[in-house]
């Protein structure tokens, strides 16, 4: 049973969960990392999302008489193959990468991933035997394929069911990419919710054997309140960690639909498309440009992600000594 | 071949890789790749680095990178991969020389009947497979059996061999034999075809018409070719899939033996440019994003680099017909119109290509001077279009979509995205640019689905018919555009039996000229290998425009 | 414990068939049809539905899968429908050992690093040293693929001439080295991070709190709880990267010229070759639901208060 010491560090605990995501909020922001961090994303994101209002060129603005130059005034990050401006596609395909992984991770890692994880992980016996039977089943698919069959059977419908929309709504839908987007994202999404929910399930069998959780369901808090308030705070750390790496993993996936032809289509610039297209020996001796400066923008994006991840991680869970 | 596609079904994805890592060379996935090389014009074929340096080594190896060949059965051929190297391992009754004539290979001569219908094919004496064993008129009866029996599952058998007597009937099921084969002796073989079709020969050199050696294939129906024992200039004497193909000098070859020992073909993939440099290859292609640095005359190997004509290919948008706004010719003419060919062949693409002015390529058997496509002309077209029965309504032009196969990466849309640019820009016409993904693509295809689309054409054999007949017949099953022209459609029935040559040939550039006024095709290049490293100690490597057997004429000096 | 086992292992010719039935279905109805793609472009649709007719590909879908199951069960996975002659046993077998090899010579490197990496972080929670090294691994995660490889190719294998250009030697040979390292230090973040991440949680618990007021030493409380507590996400990781471990990117495969699975998938992929997908659905899965199995059964032996099937222990 509890003894007495231990009493008052639960009822501290318990208390402060309320406050706990205040409090780790105001953690994360007092640091210099997770400040840095949080402004370089909200200025990758924030000019992808007013993409159309920041670049000084259209994405496609072709002048074949400029092809291939390197940096420049008025190109600062030179030209490509078609005389576009690099930097004005690179913001567009920021706001492209944007919308697909923000998407597909909401929709698949972290609500149904985490959701599945915690019922599993918390109620244990035939729900977590259906979820992690079913978890495997989608798991074990060939990623590729199935996304394959998916876009390739639902897209043409789906376009043509939007293009009859689009004279009533009146804006050009498609050739805005949400159709692509759309798809994409609903087919990586399938894909992607039970590494979450098995990493978050692991996290709860743990947590949930906890004295304090046991001390709530002895006070008689609600099964959901228990969720909520003290078990899924504690699972946040790896989650986390997972949710910035599963960021790289869904801008790989969308790196390679476009490789096969059935992700974000021409000339919607993607910086997968970028990246594939000059991804080469050749490139690197020709015209590193053209490789570098998508390359370095994913980078420092996914790191800076990443990184965030963690000085969020540290701000939930700080040393306690 | 195929459309330049279905190479990459297969293939092509190593093939790119194979050349400059992963940015593809030219508009069409299939370049930049190792394999048909472009030829100078007309007919002779360039030889690289012909003209002396060095004294000539006896045997030698020459080494290439290349990929799993998708089969090595020539009777289930369908790719250009799986033919180029089937070509030096096996033959047939005629062949392609280097002049892209149809020459003797086993049958040393042959008589045609008056009609036209009747080929009477002689075996030449020499002629022997691998093994040593001769080459009977029997065992190309019974390869054209073979060719033709349903169990064989030859998917363009109909294509090729469907002309003779019999062999509809056969594959239906209804016939157990070709009757319009006939074994006259040993040596002497008679086939019969069922109209006088002077592209008959030619199209006897593909290999699904090339003689395999029963007891080879009988003893084992399932593996045979990892052995194969044919009448080619090369034996395969060995194939590890995956990683390597070696090819060795067949002494007895009745055309004379080849100059090199031995060709090993490296599958296991890597950069070509890389392994080109460091002496682990003797060719290797160049990719788009190579070429400028290597036409740097200060490029230290820039003296190592060929050019040549491009192959016998046409890539091309194929507008559909019926469906409007494309129904109008005015339209499609002003879509021909509005396209800087040159400025895109030159700037976007390096030169890889040559903007096709017809259909045919230069060079091709039919090619004519004086057949005219369309030049670019952005006042003209633009005023088509108004004169069209669209041109009072152009803000509500009904929209059209291009559909381009899934592409792997490589700079596939590269052109097509100058193309829409060009057409918005002289034309104010928007169009929605659309991959799907190869297998879907192929099956929307022939359905006809499509309201346009970009694809491409390789000639299988040096005649017109294999592209003016097969894609702009109205039956054809190979015509996707729904291109119905009367007119067309009899002057190519003509063709088909006219046994003059220059009085078919003008038939042909008459149709081609009809068929470039209707304009249900946007033609855009002729593309293919142009640019080719060769290290400066191979000699003869032939860059032709077709596929055909050229590896015995290439040897090494000490240079 | 014998009889969980066991009824996990139950599952797993459930999960095939239910697995392999989806894939063969989708492979009669989807869209795409190999003979058709093997034709090329003489499309000529009576020789493709003949050709069909004979192959039996026209069959009722159940008729077609008792035959398949029937001969998967001798063994007997089919031929390749894209490379007609191969079977497709053999076009695997050795292609997954090699991306298997190779697999293990990235993992190796990935965990041999980046498990003790990650503890030094944790242990050094909120200093210089513990920023710089997650900072350090992850610039490895970040950056993507077309970039390292064609970069380490031109550094070691043009200019410095020192590592091969292309293709396979087996494990232990110089060929391992650059794609190894391409795949392998992506993996070193993820781990590094991860088990930092769990570290701290399990440092933070109140159960270390009352192991270290017993008075044990610093590094026994280290190696007996924390170690052993901290893993579990990372073991749920490499269960993971078990389960594909015969399965290798296509991509770097490309790139060094390695014979692996990966070209040979996507490359079945398009061409929509049936006998070869099936059987790597099937090889996969497998792989999947054996290595999630032996996760489940490695979780209680580090925390022995999670039972198996994650029932709560008295």
């Amino acid at each position: 049973m509890l003894s007495n010491e231990a009493q008052p560090a639960i009822a501290l605990r318990h208390a402060s969960s309320r406050n706990y995501w205040a409090i780790s909020l105001r953690r994360l922001l007092r640091k210099k990392v997770g400040v840095a961090c949080l402004t370089i994303i909200l200025l990758m994101y924030g000019s992808g999302v007013l993409a159309s209002m920041v670049t000084p060129y259209g994405y496609n603005d072709q002048d074949l008489s400029i092809t291939k130059q390197g940096p420049s005034i008025s190109h600062p990050f030179g030209t490509d193959r078609l005389g576009r401006d690099i930097l004005t596609r690179i913001i567009y395909g920021l706001r492209t990468t944007v919308i697909i992984t923000v998407v597909t991770l909401v929709t698949g890692s972290l609500a149904l991933g985490i959701t599945m994880g915690l019922l599993a992980g918390y109620f244990g016996k035939w729900i977590d035997t259906l979820v992690m039977r079913v978890g495997e089943v989608t798991s074990a698919f060939p990623e590729i394929f199935l996304v394959l069959i998916i876009i390739s059977t639902l897209k043409p419908p789906i376009t043509d069911w939007v293009r009859g929309i689009e004279e009533t709504v009146g804006i050009d839908i498609i050739r805005l990419g949400v159709v692509d987007y759309f798809v994409l994202s609903l087919a990586l999404a399938i894909f992607s919710w039970f590494g979450m929910a098995r990493l978050v399930r692991g996290q709860v069998l743990q947590a949930r054997e906890n004295q304090y959780v046991e001390a709530a369901r002895a006070i008689g808090a609600s099964t959901p309140r228990i969720l909520t308030k003290h078990v899924l705070p504690n699972v946040m750390g790896p989650v986390i960690v997972m949710v910035s790496a599963g960021l790289a993993g869904v801008a790989g996936s969308e790196i390679f639909l476009s490789f096969l032809g059935i992700g974000i289509q021409p000339p919607t610039p993607s910086l997968g498309l970028m990246i594939f297209q000059n991804g080469s020996i050749s490139v690197l001796r020709s015209d590193p440009h053209l490789l570098l400066f998508p390359v370095l923008t994913l980078s420092l994006l996914l790191f800076t992600f990443n990184l965030l991840g963690d000085a969020v991680n540290d701000a939930f869970n700080p040393r306690a000594r | 071949m195929g459309w330049k596609t279905l190479p990459l079904a297969f293939g092509l994805l190593f093939l790119v890789a194979a050349c400059s890592g992963s940015s593809g060379s030219s508009e069409t996935t299939d370049s930049g790749s190792d394999s048909p090389e472009p030829t100078a014009s007309s007919s002779a074929s360039d030889s690289s680095s012909s003209t002396g340096g060095g004294t000539p080594l006896e045997g030698g190896r020459f080494v290439r990178l290349f990929v799993d060949p998708p089969t090595l059965d020539p009777h289930l051929t369908t790719d250009a991969t799986s033919a180029q190297i089937i070509v030096e391992v096996f033959g047939g009754l005629v062949t392609i020389d280097k002049d892209l004539n149809v020459v003797a290979d086993l049958a040393e001569s042959w008589d045609v009947s008056d009609d036209g219908r009747v080929y009477t094919f002689r075996i030449r004496p020499d002629a022997t497979f691998h093994d040593g064993k001769p080459v009977t008129a029997e065992d190309v009866r019974w390869s054209l059996e073979r060719a033709t029996n349903p169990l064989t599952e030859s998917p363009n058998v109909d294509q090729y061999l469907g002309d003779i007597v019999g062999v509809e009937a056969k594959i239906a099921g209804d016939a157990l034999e070709i009757s319009g084969v006939k074994v006259i002796n040993e040596r002497t073989i008679e086939i019969t075809i069922d109209g006088s079709k002077s592209f008959f020969l030619a199209k006897l050199t593909y290999p699904t018409a090339f003689v395999l050696d029963k007891e080879n294939v009988e003893a084992s129906p399932k593996n045979w070719f990892r052995k194969p024992n044919g009448t080619g200039p090369f034996r395969m004497t060995e194939y590890k899939v995956g990683e390597t193909l070696v090819l060795s000098r067949h002494e007895g070859y009745h055309l004379g033996p080849a100059k090199i020992a031995e060709v090993e073909m490296i599958l296991s993939g890597g950069t070509s440019m890389l392994m080109y440099e460091n002496d682990e290859i003797d060719i290797a292609g160049v990719g788009l994003a190579d070429i400028d640095r290597l036409q740097d005359p200060n490029n230290s190997l820039n003296a190592e680099l060929h050019q040549a004509a491009p192959q016998f290919s046409v890539q091309y948008i194929g507008l559909n017909v019926n469906e409007p706004p494309l129904d109008d010719v005015k339209v499609r003419r002003a879509l021909n119109l509005a396209i800087d060919k040159r400025e895109i062949a030159t700037i976007v693409l390096g030169d890889q290509v040559v903007p096709a002015t017809g259909i045919l390529p230069p060079g091709f058997p039919g090619f004519s001077e004086s057949v005219s496509g369309y030049k670019f002309d952005p006042e003209k077209a633009l005023q088509l279009l108004k004169e069209s029965k669209y041109g009072n309504d152009l803000d509500n032009l009904p929209p059209i979509t291009i559909t381009t196969p899934g592409s792997f990466g490589a700079n596939v849309s590269l052109d097509m995205e100058v193309v829409l640019a060009m057409w918005e820009k002289n034309l104010g016409i928007k169009t929605e640019f659309q991959q799907t993904e190869f297998a879907t693509f192929l099956k929307d295809l022939n359905k006809r689905r499509f309201q346009m689309f970009d694809i491409g054409w390789i000639a299988d054999y040096p005649d017109p018919e294999n592209f003016l007949d097969i894609l702009f017949y109205s039956d054809s099953s190979n015509n996707h555009t729904n291109y119905n022209n009367p007119v067309v459609d009899s002057l190519l029935e003509q063709a088909r039996v006219e046994t003059d040559e220059t009085k078919r040939f003008l038939i042909y550039n008459e149709v081609e000229q009809t068929i470039l006024d209707d304009a249900p095709w946007i033609p855009l290049w002729y593309s293919g290998e142009r640019y080719l490293l060769i290290k400066p100690n191979v000699k003869d490597y032939l860059q032709t425009p077709l596929i055909i057997p050229k590896l015995r004429h290439v040897y090494l000096t000490d240079e | 414990m014998g009889t969980y086992v066991i009824r996990r292992l139950a599952w797993l010719p459930v999960i095939l068939l239910i697995i392999s039935f989806i894939t063969f279905v989708m492979g009669r109805f989807g869209p795409g049809d190999p003979i058709e793609i093997r034709a090329g472009q003489y499309n000529n649709e009576e020789s493709i539905e003949r050709i069909r007719e004979q192959r039996g590909l026209n069959d009722n879908i159940f008729v077609q899968y008792g035959r398949y199951l029937k001969n998967v069960t001798r063994g007997d996975f089919g031929d390749s429908i894209a490379l007609p002659g191969r079977t497709v046993g053999e076009l695997l077998k050795k292609k997954m050992w090699v991306s298997a090899q190779l697999n293990i010579a990235a993992l190796f490197l990935s965990v041999s690093i980046g498990i003790p990496l990650g503890l030094f972080a944790a242990l050094r929670q909120g200093t210089f040293w513990d920023t710089s090294t997650v900072a350090f691994t992850l610039l490895g995660q970040s950056i993507p693929v077309f970039l390292t490889a064609p970069l380490l190719l031109l550094v070691f294998a043009s200019w410095l001439d020192i590592l091969p250009t292309h293709d396979w030697g087996g494990l232990f040979s110089t060929h391992t080295i650059l794609p190894a390292i391409v795949m392998g230090v992506p993996g070193i973040a993820i781990i590094t991070r991860l088990t930092r991440a769990s570290t701290l949680e399990v440092i933070s618990q109140d159960y270390i709190r009352t192991a270290r007021s017993k008075g044990l030493s610093e590094t026994t409380v280290q190696r007996r709880h924390v170690l052993r507590n901290a893993m579990i996400p990372v073991i749920t990781m490499l269960g993971f990267s078990l389960a594909g471990i015969a399965f290798t990117s296509f991509i770097v495969e490309r790139y060094f010229g390695i014979p692996g699975i990966g070209d040979l998938f996507i490359s079945s992929i398009f061409a929509r070759d049936y006998p070869i997908i099936n059987a790597i659905v099937i090889i996969g899965t497998t792989m999947f639901v054996l290595a999630n199995l032996i996760v489940d059964l490695i979780y209680p032996w580090l925390d022995p208060r999670i039972r198996l099937g994650g029932a709560h222990a008295e």
